[in-house]
């Protein structure tokens, strides 16, 4: 039972980190990064391959570059550093001049084709098979077995989350954060009031990048595993659809979200029976039926309440337009 | 040396498919602005269409018309259903972008459950080997070549020369303008996903014909050879699609017989990279009548 426990609670901890940072770049920037799960996916592999020994040590099961053996926190560092780099050339190509619906196919397409070169190019991550035996965080000092290690990595997973969501709040609070809102309004707009959108497009995609990378190391820490058929796609539609039905550009409507879907789901769908009754139902029923009510719940959500469970708080302002007025009436009057 | 001839054979072929393919998507895209990422799942959905009527021991040139027909009336009551109630109520570029994935991603988990996980192929007679030096190839390749020349020339005379083609210039120019000028545009965006819709059965089925087998999770590797050729032409362009499709196919085919024809898709997304950068508009950039709003 503990272990069901702890194991819900870091997944629904990487679910939250990784939906705070796609709300950064979709809720409140408008960035439809369709690639999302490419940059947890480039987190989980530094962080796996910082931490394990060199490949020619275990036998040449498996095949990968680096395996520098770091101590702990190393690897997740390295984690949300690779997350960020790799955005940067991304964000480069694709949000410099594309307009924004060719910049999602951009990046769904570029999703695809980072699994089929993962896969096909097996020295570099071990192909298909994907890394196992990864070594757990301190692992070294502790018995990664002992349900003290399960909650003690639930505590780091948390400080993890808290230390995200005090960032993302920040940013969404800030003056930058106000102007991320205004080139998601109205791009043109925020441009004419001298403000860049492309380096404000690159910076948050840098921030959403790590913050994704840093998710990546904390679950592959845990799961031991990490192969190309996890960070498929559709995974990155999974948390849009969290951001979706949580509320976008509202950070405790990320959190919200993902509780509901990545976590809610997975949880609820475990029970449903593989047979009605005396009828067995066909093999992969189940999964593809979560995957129709996943596309039901982002279309139900965009038809009936587009700003999702916690819409994002309309914000107003006073004082500005009453000065001005007053500065136009002296103005008159001399 | 002739193993580059024949892979430039195959490139015909591979360019053929992705044409019919390529040249529905864009015209979706720019008459009625949208861009529909469920349309490489259709395609799969109309292959399998075609292959329920193929499985009863219907030959697949006939099957393909079921698969056409299937595809023409899917495409209309996705947009009917789905795409045209969201367009109504305001729904941005992004928001339509997102609800056709959504709806790409519901297509294939309903069809996954009824038709399996297991790629299935076509029972067809390729027919007599037609040899030229060192290109090879089968009957029904040179059929396909054939069909897709023939599609080609249809959809030109289509947008040339019919008034039909006139009003879904003026659509894809400015709808606003072109309802107001009695052109009725509802009917025109009807008939484009009509049009649009055989196009994408066809090419389905072209394509699984060509492939051997096919099975529900090919619909990835289709949509980013569609969006490849679409985009390097100018999107909503079919003549830059068609030219998009000329060069994606050779260039596949070869980079396949160079390197390895796992990386068909890689070299696709390559030549899509390259255009990214340099030329995002596409390559005929004229913001012409087709060219997409916004």
């Amino acid at each position: 039972m503990s272990y069901y426990l702890t194991t819900i609670l870091v997944y629904a901890g990487v679910d939250i980190i990784a939906c705070l940072a796609l709300n950064l770049q979709f809720g409140l920037s408008g960035i439809v990064n369709f690639s999302f799960i490419i940059f947890q996916a480039a987190g989980a592999y530094a962080a796996a391959v910082l931490s394990m020994p060199p490949s020619s040590q275990i036998g040449g099961e498996q095949i990968y570059v680096l395996g520098l053996q770091m101590p702990f926190p190393l690897p997740w560092i390295g984690a949300a550093i690779v997350g960020g780099l790799l955005a940067l050339p991304v964000g480069l190509v694709v949000l410099r001049q594309l307009r924004s619906d060719y910049q999602a196919i951009a990046m769904l397409v570029l999703s695809v084709i980072a699994t089929t070169v993962i896969t096909n190019v097996r020295p570099f991550l071990n192909g298909a098979a994907g890394l196992s035996s990864i070594p757990a965080p301190l692992s070294d000092n502790l018995n990664p077995y002992s349900n003290e290690y399960a909650y003690l990595y639930v505590g780091i997973t948390a400080v993890c989350l808290l230390l995200v969501l005090f960032i993302a709040h920040r940013i969404v609070n800030s003056p930058y954060g106000r102007t991320l809102r205004a080139m998601r309004e109205h791009e043109l707009a925020a441009t004419a009031l001298g403000k860049n959108p492309v380096s404000l497009k690159m910076t948050i995609f840098v921030v959403g990048g790590v913050i994704a990378g840093l998710s990546g190391g904390i679950l592959v820490g845990f799961i031991g595993t990490w192969a190309p058929s996890v960070w498929l796609y559709p995974e990155t539609i999974i948390l849009f659809a969290a951001v979706i039905v949580g509320g976008r550009g509202n950070n405790f409507g990320a959190i919200v979200g993902a509780l509901l879907v990545p976590v809610g789901f997975e949880e609820v769908t475990r029970f449903i029976p593989s047979k009605f009754g005396s009828v067995d139902l066909p093999v992969g029923f189940v999964p593809a039926l979560e995957w129709v009510v996943i596309g039901l719940l982002i279309i139900g959500f965009l038809w009936f309440r587009p700003r999702g469970v916690l819409p994002e708080p309309k914000r107003t302002f006073q004082g500005g337009p009453a000065e001005e007025t007053h500065w136009v009436q002296s103005g008159r009057g001399a | 040396m002739d193993l580059f001839v024949a892979a430039f054979g195959f490139g015909l072929v591979s360019m053929s498919v992705i044409a019919i393919a390529a040249v529905g998507f864009t015209m979706q895209f720019g008459i009625t602005n949208m861009i529909n990422l469920a349309y490489a799942e259709v395609m799969i959905m109309s292959a399998y269409a075609a292959y329920a009527f193929n499985h009863m021991g219907v030959s697949i040139w006939i099957s393909m018309i079921g698969g056409a027909l299937f595809g023409a009336l899917f495409s209309f009551l996705l947009n009917r259903v789905l795409y045209a109630p969201f367009l109504h109520k305001g729904t941005s570029h992004i928001g339509m972008v997102i609800v056709s994935l959504a709806a790409a991603l519901m297509i294939a988990n309903i069809l996954l459950p009824i038709v399996g996980y297991f790629s299935v192929s076509y029972t067809q007679s390729p027919g007599p080997t037609i040899r030229f030096g060192a290109f090879v190839l089968t009957t029904s390749q040179l059929l396909i070549i054939g069909l897709a020349v023939l599609l080609m020339l249809m959809i030109h005379s289509l947008l040339t020369f019919t008034r039909l083609g006139k009003a879904m210039r003026a659509t894809a120019a400015n709808p606003t303008l072109a309802r107001n000028c009695g052109i009725p545009t509802r009917r025109v965006v009807d008939l484009v996903w009509l049009i649009t819709g055989a196009l994408c059965g066809i090419a389905g089925t072209v394509a699984a014909m060509n492939s051997e087998s096919f099975a529900v999770a090919s619909g990835a590797t289709y949509l980013i050879t569609i969006i490849a050729a679409a985009v390097l032409g100018g999107a909503g362009q079919p003549y830059g699609a068609m030219i998009g499709a000329i060069i994606i196919g050779e260039m596949t085919e070869l980079s396949a017989a160079a390197i390895s024809p796992q990386f068909k898709e890689v070299v696709a997304f390559a030549i899509l990279v390259l255009v990214m950068i340099f030329r995002p508009q596409g390559l005929l950039a004229r913001r012409g009548a087709m060219a997409a709003a916004g």
